[in-house]
């Protein structure tokens, strides 16, 4: 088969990770012709995903040339390009229900979830997302492929060794800038806690959150080296708000350390409060400390949970059955009827044009906010508010009248 | 000790056994409506035989990647027209060859197809998958698969390419046609008293309720409502299987220490006088 991946760029994110590695493996094991097709202009070099070499990339002008049997969007801005290339089958692999990343109101949030409702075959890594666009949309099949865990990388241990004495070694990472990975609320909670702990916080952001309150901040890292890090380290701690199937905490299972974490969606999938990790509450900083304090104290407990996550680990499947799958679903895509899409590629231009508009009007507005910036900070020095109310007073309106000339010209 | 013996031979544990000839008798009501039937990944045709009970009016089509396996489910299933099948399971040329030889057996439809505990062995299941799908929706093919709940037990298999659970089995589920049924192998333990010397002749009603599965049996296609469920019951043959025990255990400490042996004069100094371990040994 010939397939299409259309990304927005090749930047470091789980998702982008994810649907490179799909892409890898199709191409690798499974004998299919897979293009990466960004669709937007690059300014940054990409980051170096493992495979990445072995990959056709292409930008939308080349793809556009092209004839696919399956093109697929992996998030929700890809979807307004997807039918701009020429493709048997149009599908959508759905990491997240990516309306919930952005604030109500926002068009970002609308148009996110505008693409949820698109006639295209749905791929998805995670039961509550095939389980509410059942729900949504229970006319569209949804094929289920759970993402993959490199096992050569994240090599998981014959057995572990119990940690008696040692401070309890907590990672935490993600970037502070978004909202909904928690990394602020990690940060507060691990400052609740009374007993002795270690603190590694994983960032390619510096300077954003208290750093101070982390033993060592690192990153940006390649996988080796978180591996090498979940290996030294006992609880992987994640309060996310939003996650559609987060791979941090499976990556420490397999180096042996558990994990305390939000009930983010997703982490149905193979967290289990009490066997291989601890569940906590939202907007919690002094419950989760306490749940972390149970582990420095409590090492019985810390190794139970420890051992069952590298035995959960060990039943996750490989990029290679995961691969395996997403082959499977796409073929299996590719030989049902393709789902009528009449006015879909028309409402996708529109929104797509709607899009770009909404962005350039956000541009003009910070444009605007940055020449406003001088008169604001006039407005803000002594006395000036005094004399901006004293400029309506009858007798102040009279003494301006002969400068009204000059401010038509000057303002237009 | 982890028993990692994958053929069905008749020293099996009985507890495995039976496994097989469950999956066997649940499909047995589809294979004999059916004129011809396929047996996937038929090794030693133990379970088979075992689980159809009478014999087989139709065409069977024995495979297997192993050629002698084909050949001892030959001798121990009874039907009317035996077909052996030499094919690896990840070749679409080769599973395609399966199809010919299944729509030849049976031209006027009536079809269907066993697949138990061969999922997991293969390197890629795509090509089969997609086979299987295909047969059920345009051949008039019913389908019964199974695969292990490895995931809940950790367990690795080296003979496993992939692992099955309960997340893998709703990845293969979405990929299904909607209809299909999916029933939950569970295991039973149990005792029996019986008066010595006598033959025990009562039979315990079984109260079945919902647990951990050991396995995942999967059924699509048209006639997959005739699937059988309910217990199978053996007595297990401690004699034999204390014996197969031994034998293994025993075997394993032979030949670790015949190991040990070659390496030590493998690693002694070529002048070496002779070592008295390997004497007494």
């Amino acid at each position: 088969m010939k397939l299409a991946f259309l990304l927005n760029d090749l930047q470091l994110s789980g998702g982008v990770g994810v649907a490179v590695r799909h892409a890898r493996e199709l191409a690798s094991r499974h004998g299919h012709d897979v293009t990466l097709v960004l669709t937007h202009e690059q300014e940054l070099a990409p980051w170096q995903f493992d495979g990445l070499a072995h990959l056709r990339v292409e930008g939308l002008a080349e793809a556009r040339a092209e004839r696919f049997d399956v093109a697929i969007s992996t998030w929700w801005e890809t979807a307004f390009s997807l039918f701009e290339l020429q493709a048997d089958r149009y599908a959508a692999f759905v990491q997240s229900l990516e309306d919930r990343f952005y604030s109500p109101g926002t068009p970002e949030r609308s148009l996110a979830a505008v693409t949820q409702g698109l006639p295209v075959a749905v791929v998805t890594e995670a039961r509550w997302i095939a389980d509410t666009l059942a729900q949504l949309r229970p006319e569209t099949p949804c094929r289920f492929v759970r993402n993959g865990i490199d096992k050569k990388v994240f090599a998981s241990p014959e057995r572990l060794e119990a940690r008696r004495d040692e401070p309890l070694r907590i990672v935490v990472e993600g970037n502070p800038d978004v909202w909904f990975k928690g990394v602020h609320e990690s940060l507060a909670a691990v400052d609740h806690m009374t007993e002795p702990h270690h603190l590694t916080l994983v960032t390619g952001t510096r300077g954003h959150c208290r750093e101070e309150i982390a033993d060592e901040v690192v990153g940006p890292l390649t996988q080796p080296e978180m591996a090498r890090l979940y290996a030294d380290s006992d609880v992987v701690l994640k309060l996310s708000r939003v996650e559609g199937m987060y791979g941090p905490p499976l990556e420490g299972f397999h180096m042996g350390a558990t994990c305390v974490t939000t009930p983010v969606t997703g982490h149905e999938e193979y967290v289990e409060h009490g066997w291989n990790a601890l569940v906590v509450d939202w907007d919690d900083p002094r419950g989760t400390a306490r749940q972390l304090d149970l582990l420095a104290r409590d090492r019985r407990l810390l190794h139970f949970l420890r051992s069952n996550a590298l035995a959960t680990a060990r039943g996750w499947p490989s990029w290679e059955q995961a691969g395996t799958f997403m082959a499977a679903a796409l073929t299996a895509i590719q030989r049902a009827p393709a789902p009528a899409a009449a006015g879909a590629r028309q409402l996708m231009a529109d929104a797509r044009v709607e899009l770009e508009l909404h962005r350039g009007h956000i541009h003009e507005r910070n444009e605007l906010r940055r020449f406003a910036r001088p008169v604001q900070r006039l407005k803000r020095l002594p006395g000036m508010e005094r004399l901006l109310r004293a400029r309506h007073k009858p007798l102040v309106r009279r003494l301006l009248r002969p400068l009204r000339p000059l401010k038509r010209r000057l303002l237009g | 000790m982890p028993d990692w013996q994958e053929r069905i031979t008749r020293e099996t544990a009985p507890a495995i056994r039976v496994e097989h000839d469950l999956r066997y008798a649940a499909a047995a009501p589809v294979v004999h409506a059916s004129a011809a039937w396929c047996d996937l990944g038929c090794g030693s045709g133990l379970g088979a035989a075992g689980g159809l009970g009478t014999p087989y009016e139709g065409t069977a089509l024995l495979v297997d990647v192993d050629a002698a396996a084909i050949a001892e489910a030959g001798r121990v299933i009874a039907a009317r027209e035996l077909i052996a099948v030499t094919a690896d399971l990840t070749d679409p040329e080769q599973l395609a060859q399966v199809r010919t030889r299944l729509m030849e057996a049976a031209p006027d439809g009536r079809r269907c197809v066993t697949c138990f505990e061969v999922i997991e062995h293969l390197s890629t299941f795509a090509p089969l998958v997609e086979l299987l799908v295909a047969l059920a929706q345009d051949a008039d093919c019913s389908v019964v698969a199974s695969v292990p709940n490895d995931a809940f037990w950790a367990i690795e298999s080296p003979h496993h390419r992939t692992t099955w659970g309960e997340g893998a089995v709703a990845e293969l589920r979405s990929l299904l046609p909607e209809d299909h049924v999916l029933v939950h192998q569970v295991a039973l333990e149990g005792s029996a008293l019986v008066r010595a010397g006598e033959e025990a002749t009562e039979v315990a009603s079984i109260a079945i309720g919902n647990g951990v599965p050991t396995h995942f049996v999967l059924a699509f296609g048209p006639r997959v409502k005739a699937l059988a469920a309910g217990p199978r019951v053996v007595q297990a043959d401690l004699g034999e299987q204390r014996r197969w025990e031994r034998q293994r255990e025993s075997d394993l400490h032979y030949a670790q220490e015949a190991l040990a042996r070659l390496e030590r004069a493998r690693d002694a100094p070529a002048d070496a006088p002779p070592d008295p371990a390997d004497n007494a040994a």
